[in-house]
This record gives structure tokens, sequence and C-alpha cells, in this order.
């Protein structure tokens, strides 16, 4: 477990360094410097901010101390806001993003739960039907789609809810639903199906066999044998969620990181763009890992070592 | 950014279905702060490196300089008592009245020249120090070549500063009034270092209203009144809250709920639902959208005929009303409107209106066969370069049907993010481009000044010696001479428009809505955004 382990940090960190390092070079292919009016400038002034930036040295330079500060959580100063430091620029604004998508995957994964299975035990039943219906529209119909009309309706027609904003708990409804959607759907399906395998295995016939109830049935052997694959996608899916979705937060207005990422390519904030690739990454490593190990404690069966005993 | 706009056209189109209704709510707040919505983040408070309308806006409320703007391009005067200008136009000398900053130490000449000082050194690093570059010394320290302390501004004692030009500068008094030319406190500065202005705590105000709840990249902040300011008495409401809302179509749902009290709209739709209220502000920008042609890389555009042709091929008032219809005016010359008036006349009535930009296809063909036989072509390929924005894809459709008229011309549009159309537009890596400027003071040289032949927004290198002596002289000998002065600004109007240096299209502006119940901000088309000093919340009025 230990060497087990160490082998997968050791490969989170050589992940981590590819992509800052590739993402560090396409970042200096692309135009753009932290300068607005460039040409008004006088050649040394231009030269001080440049200078302000690091960005008069050679580019293997920068290079080796953009890795050399990013190892000590240092990812530079922000071209859009003067003197602001990424990582405290990503800090503050890492709030939101992850109690919204915390939020969203425990309404989402949990509603996804007694759908999927509502679906596998009325099998074949207009319950089935409708429960695949619901999977799939939660799935094609964009994030982007549900919150104008969640905004729309809910919030500016009817009035229950605020349109937007963040300023208690009341505006956090609307976006985690509209982010919930995709989990949901996501886990519906995956629990049907695996549920419907599941009851048609022989323990459950057992189980039947000894006369325990159907709910029982239900919540103590199929439901729990059915979540094992769930775990492998709601990994993904919180840290796809969790980083902010870029679309929802913009137009609930969260001051959370997906906006400001939205913000950053707009305005061609590179170092801020170059911090939170390096932090979505970090987190998808970590998520990464983490489920693979919960996965083998949830299931003998997967030997994490990987050998097929 | 193509999955930005899909989504983007996505959303307009969902939206459009939601917003007949949506408009038909009439709620006001009864907040006692005006609900502002900022399309962007507040990304400094220090006076020396704010850069962008959001900061400048804040920075303006919250600050005074030593005069400030006023209505239809006039200044009243600020932390300057007074003022009185040599008769060679070189030297200023303002008296300061007695006031505080926000913690109640005075504002002193001291701090004007400390700020001053600040802006211009290169070390600070500003991105408008250029504005400075009449003022003695200043050209000088930017290059490092004179000691910061020779910048042509002292303090005579602590209520009287005096400043030194090195050439008269007829639009310097609107200068002052600008951000870069704010007092600082030197202990203030000092005090927090690196971090001074990068949060509302670290900064200090001497303007109507202090700044709260700024951590520095949070998404609201407010302006509160500030009851140390010299004027505080006068100032009759309590504030305004920003709140950063970047997608148009929400903050239009909450514009209908009340809870913005002021909001900017977006395109031709949201405009087109709002066209005949009372509440739509269209607010003039002075700026212009015009098409540079580059003659370097593509010598055909050294043909003057060519560029008439172009230019007489583009049918403005069909685009702006039809395709933009969001208020924007087809222009008229280069020079937008909006700037002060000369012996009672404008200068677009001067310069005279419509040179070389009314349609007009049949002249626009002759003199494009014309230019194809001077210059030996049949067909010309050539890139349409512009922003990746809904008004940059408009445009360049509707110019690429428009010029593709013209026999033997075949356009290709290409449209990135603004950010990189400017950089490729400066370092010359296109055929046309279409770029936009906004002065950055109420002056016609703000605009004309950019194209004389080493101007360094001269992206598409016309050149023209006649207009390089006119400007020149403008800045230079008829300076101090507001006759001859303007004639010259005019003539080389004129002389740009005749010849098609650059291809005018558009004067944008930007279509506000503001609930009744708020009255009394003062807009600007330069400089600072905006004056809240005499703005009132009624709540009674609907």
């Amino acid at each position: 477990m230990v060497r087990y382990l160490a082998k997968r940090i050791f490969y989170l960190i050589l992940t981590l360094f590819i992509v800052t390092t590739v993402t560090f070079f396409l970042m200096k292919i692309m135009p753009g410097t932290p300068l607005t009016n460039e040409a008004k400038l006088s050649p040394s002034e231009r030269n001080m901010v440049l200078q302000q930036y690091g960005l008069n040295k050679p580019v293997w330079q920068q290079y080796i101390s953009y890795i050399a500060n990013a190892v000590h959580g240092n990812f530079g100063t922000s071209f859009q806001f003067s003197d602001q430091q990424v990582s405290y620029l990503i800090s503050s604004r890492v709030g939101p993003s992850l109690l919204l998508g915390l939020q969203a995957i425990i309404v989402g994964v949990l509603a996804g739960i007694v759908v999927g299975s509502l679906g596998a035990i009325k099998k074949g039943t207009w319950v089935d039907t409708t429960t695949t219906i619901v999977s799939i529209l939660g799935i094609s119909i964009p994030s982007f789609v549900l919150s104008i009309l969640l905004q729309y309706f809910v919030a500016l027609k009817w009035g229950w809810l605020p349109i937007a904003g963040w300023s208690g708990f009341a505006y956090t409804i609307l976006p985690t639903l509209a982010l919930a959607a995709m989990p949901f759907a996501e886990s519906a399906r995956f629990v049907r199906t695996e549920m419907v395998d599941v009851l048609s295995a022989d323990y459950i016939e057992l189980a039947r066999a000894k006369g325990l109830s159907k709910f029982g049935i239900i919540y103590h052997h199929a439901l729990r044998n059915s979540l094992i694959p769930l775990v492998t996608i709601v990994g993904p899916l919180a840290v796809n969620i969790m980083t902010g979705s870029l679309v929802v937060e913009n137009i609930f207005a969260i001051p959370g990181i997906g906006e400001q990422f939205v913000n950053s390519v707009v305005t061609n904030d590179y170092p801020t763009i170059m911090g939170l690739t390096i932090m979505y990454c970090f987190m998808l490593c970590v998520v990464l890992l983490i489920t693979d190990i919960i996965y083998g404690l949830i299931d003998p069966r997967i030997r994490i070592t990987g050998k097929r005993g | 950014m193509k999955i930005k706009s899909a989504i983007t056209a996505g959303a307009v189109g969902i939206s459009s279905l939601c917003l007949l209704v949506a408009c038909g709510n009439k709620q006001q707040s009864s907040s006692k702060l005006v609900q502002w919505q900022q399309p962007g983040n507040l990304t400094t408070l220090d006076a020396s490196k704010a850069t962008d309308n959001v900061s400048f806006g804040t920075l303006n409320n919250s600050n005074e300089g030593l005069t400030m703007s006023a209505k239809n391009n006039t200044i009243k005067l600020g932390v300057a008592k007074n003022y009185r200008v040599s008769s060679d136009g070189k030297t200023y000398t303002f008296n300061l009245r007695h006031s505080k900053w926000n913690n109640g130490q005075p504002v002193t000449a001291h701090d004007f020249v400390y700020g001053w000082q600040r802006t211009v050194n290169p070390k600070t690093a500003s991105q408008y120090s250029y504005l400075f570059d009449h003022v003695k010394n200043a050209n000088q320290i930017g290059e490092n070549k004179a000691p910061i302390s020779s910048l042509g501004v002292r303090a005579d004692g602590d209520y009287k500063l005096v400043v030194s030009l090195t050439k008269p500068q007829s639009y310097f008094k609107y200068l002052i009034a600008m951000a870069p030319f704010y007092p600082q406190s030197k202990a203030i500065v000092d005090k927090y270092g690196q971090s001074y202005g990068t949060s509302s705590s670290s900064m200090l105000y001497n303007g109507p209203f202090k700044v709260t709840g700024w951590s520095g990249t949070n998404d609201s902040w407010k302006l509160i009144k500030n009851n140390n300011y010299w004027n505080a008495k006068n100032i009759k409401f309590n504030g305004v809250k920003f709140n950063v809302q970047k997608d148009s179509n929400t903050a239009l749902n909450q514009y209908s709920t009340g809870d913005l009290d002021l909001t900017n709209l977006v395109g031709k739709q949201q405009v087109g639902e709002f066209k005949n209220s009372k509440e739509l502000h269209n607010l003039n920008m002075a700026s212009t959208f015009y098409i540079e042609m580059n003659e370097k890389k593509n010598p055909i555009f050294k043909n003057q005929n060519i560029r008439k042709a172009i230019s007489l091929a583009i049918d403005r008032n069909q685009f702006t009303k039809n395709i933009l219809g969001d208020g924007s005016k087809p222009a008229q010359g280069y020079v937008s409107p909006g700037m002060p008036k000369h012996n009672g006349k404008t200068f677009v009535q001067d310069a005279g209106t419509n040179i070389g930009v009314s349609y007009n296809l049949n002249d626009a063909k002759k003199l494009w066969n014309k230019g194809l036989k001077e210059t030996g072509q049949n067909s010309v390929d050539i890139t349409l370069l512009s922003d990746d924005t809904d008004n940059g894809r408009s445009t360049t459709e509707f110019l690429q049907t428009s010029l593709e008229k013209l026999p033997g011309l075949s356009i290709t549009s290409q449209n990135i993010p603004p950010k990189s159309r400017i950089s490729r537009a400066q370092s010359g890596q296109f055929d046309m481009v279409i770029n936009s400027w906004v002065a950055d003071f109420p002056d016609p040289i703000s605009f004309l000044s950019m194209f004389v032949s080493n101007g360094s927004y001269n992206n598409g290198k016309w050149s023209n010696s006649k207009y390089d002596a006119l400007v020149n002289n403008a800045e230079g000998t008829d300076a101090n001479n507001s006759n001859k002065r303007w004639e010259d600004l005019v003539n080389a109007e004129k002389t740009l428009m005749n010849d098609q240096g650059i291809v005018p299209i558009y004067y944008p502006v930007k279509p506000t809505i503001i609930k009744p119940r708020i009255s009394g901000i003062q807009f600007f088309p330069t400089g600072s955004p905006y004056d809240l000093r005499n703005t009132h919340i009624d709540n009674d009025k609907h």
C-alpha cells in the first residue's frame, strides 16, 4: 500500500510538472502583455512594467523561476488586478465554487440514486420510462439553458428566489440545481443499469428466498453493490463541478473561480490562467487517487497493486 | 472562445423568449444605496495604476484632483480653490482649499507633488504616465534621464501648487481632473507598500465617498459618503453598491425586479425593448470605430482611390440602424462628437460633415476601377481582422458583404479576441483591421495625434506631410492661440478624410437604463466616466 501510494504520488507530481510546462510554453506563444496601452509608453517605462512581471528575461529563465516559485505556491502577479498575487486571487474565490459544487454533488447524486433505483425496481413500467427520460434530459440539457430557465421562471416570474448574487443560502439554491443536473442524470443512469444487473444476481434470489422484505433486499444487498461503479464517476464529476462552472457562475454572478477563469481568458491574464490550470490539474489528480483507494476499500475484488490474484 | 460564443448565442436565443415578458415588470428598489451593475471587476484603487473604466469610475468618486470634469466639457474646481495660468501658457499656479483625507489628515500641495512624481516615476510603471508629457522633465524622468525631484511641479507652502509645462497645453485643465493627477499620501503609500490600493482598506480617500467592502478580488463593493469631504454637506445620498454582473441578461432580469437601479444594455434586442422608455439613456462615448489599411504590407492601399472607394462602399446608416441597432451613430468623420465647442460651433460642424463617408456605390466602383488600373491589379484578396465579440462579428459580416460589391475584391474575415487583435494591429500583421479609439480627454487632438506619420497607433502607416505639419502646429507654434489651433485641427481632420487615411465607420454609444428614483448622475464621454456629487435618490418617483 505504501509503495503504491508513493508511486502514485510520484506520478501526480510528474503530471503536474508536465501540465505546468506545456501550459507555460503555450502561454508564451500567445500574444499579449500586462500592458494595456503599450504604444504610448516610453521604452524605459515599458521595460519597467515588463521587469515588474519578470517578462524581460529570456523565456528559459522565466520558466525556471516560474517552476521554482510554483513549488512554493507562488504563481506570480495577476496582469489584470494590479499588484494582486494569483495565489490570493484563487484562494479568495475558491470558497463559493467549492460550496456550490459540494451542494450540487450531494443533491445530484442522492436524487440520482433514488431515481435510478426506482427505475430499476420498476423496470419496464412507466416509472422506468419516466426516470429514463428525466435522466436523458438531465444529460442533454446544457447547464446554461437550465440556468436561464430556472432564473426566468423561479426567480423572475414567480419571485421565489433571488435572481443572482451571493449573499446567503437562498442565493445558492438555483445555481446548485443547475449544477446538480449533470451528476443527477449520470448517477441515475449508472445506478439503474447496475441495479438491474444486481437484482438478477443469485444472492438476491437467495435473500428473497430467506424471506427478507423487499425494502430490506434493496437497501442492504442491491443498493450497496450497485453503488460501486458510482464511485468511479463521482470523483471526476466532483472535480469538474467543484472547480466552478464557468457558465453557471457567470449567469448567477457567483464570485467563484469559474467566473474568474473566463475573465482571465478574456483579459489575457496569463498568470491567473496558469495558476488555475495547475490547480484544476492538482485537484483532478488527487481526487482520482482517492477514488482508486476508496474503490479498493469498497470492493476487495479489486487489488490496488494491479496484479490479479 | 468559440465555445463561449456558442453559449452566448444560445443564451441570447433563450432569453429573448423570456425578455418580452420580463420587460413589463416595473418594480423599484427602496434601498438607500444606488444598486449599480458593473460589467467587470474593480482591479485597483491605486490612481497611478488604474487602466479600466470600472476602476476609474470608483476612483473619480472616492478621490478628487485639482479640478473635476463637469457638464458639456467644462471643468469645475476640486481641491483647487482657484488657479492662474501665466500669459505664455506654461505656468499654472493653484491655490488649494483646506480639505481633508477621510482619516482627518489635511490634503496638502505636497500630496499632489508626491502623487504626480509617483505616477511619473518609471518604477511605478504607470500606464498613463504619458498624460504628463507636457509637464517639465516628465519624459526625461520616464526615460531615467532626470531625477524624479526635477518634475515640473512644486509645493509653495502647504496650499499652493506651481506647475511648469514645457509648452502650452490648452487641455491641461482636463488632464488634471483625471486619476493619475490625484493627490496621494506618502505616509499611506509607504505604510502599505506593494499592497497599496489593492483593497478598500489599504487606501485613503479625499473625495465625496470612501470605498468599503472591497477585498481586492470580490464582486461587490460600496461607495459610502465620506463625512470628511470638504463639500460633504452638499452630498445628498448615502452611496452606491456596485455588483459585478457579467451576464447582461441576468443584469436585465435584476433590473426588472428592482435588484438593480442601473445597468448597461447589450445589443439590438435589449435596446429595442427599451426603445420608447424614458429609463433608457444613450450615453455618448467620444469614441470612433474605424478601418485601418496596412499600406506597408499591401502597397495597393497606398492608392488614394482604392482607400476612397472602400469608404464610399459602406452604407453606414444601414449598418448602425439595421445591423447594430443599439443606438450607435454613423460616423461623419474621424473625430467623434462630444468635443468642446469653439466659438459656438462643434468640431463636426466646422470640419465639414461627411467628407468621403457618404454611401455611393457607383462612385465607389468608379474610383475602385481607377485605382486598380493605377496599381496594375485585376483582383485583390484581403483579410479583414476584427474582434470575436458580437459587435465585431456583425461588423466584419456587414463590411464583407458591402465591400465585395467592388469588382475583383474578395475578403476573408478573421475574428479574434480583442487583446490579440490589438497586438496584431500594432505589430502590423493585418491587411485591414477594425480598431476603435476612445478619447482620453475632450480635445480633438486626442484623436488626431494618432495618425501622424510616426504615431505609435498609426498601424496602417498612412503618411501625409500636410497632416503632420497641422498636428505639429496645433501642439507647438499655435498651442497658445486657440483660434489658430482650432483651425489646424479642423484642417487636419479634413486632410485625413479627403485622403481617407483611415475609414471611419461608427460612433458607439453606451445604452444604459436607470430607474426613475435615481437622478443627477453626470456621465462624461471622456476621462472620468461619471460623477455622483449631485446624485439624488427619490423613492417616490416612478
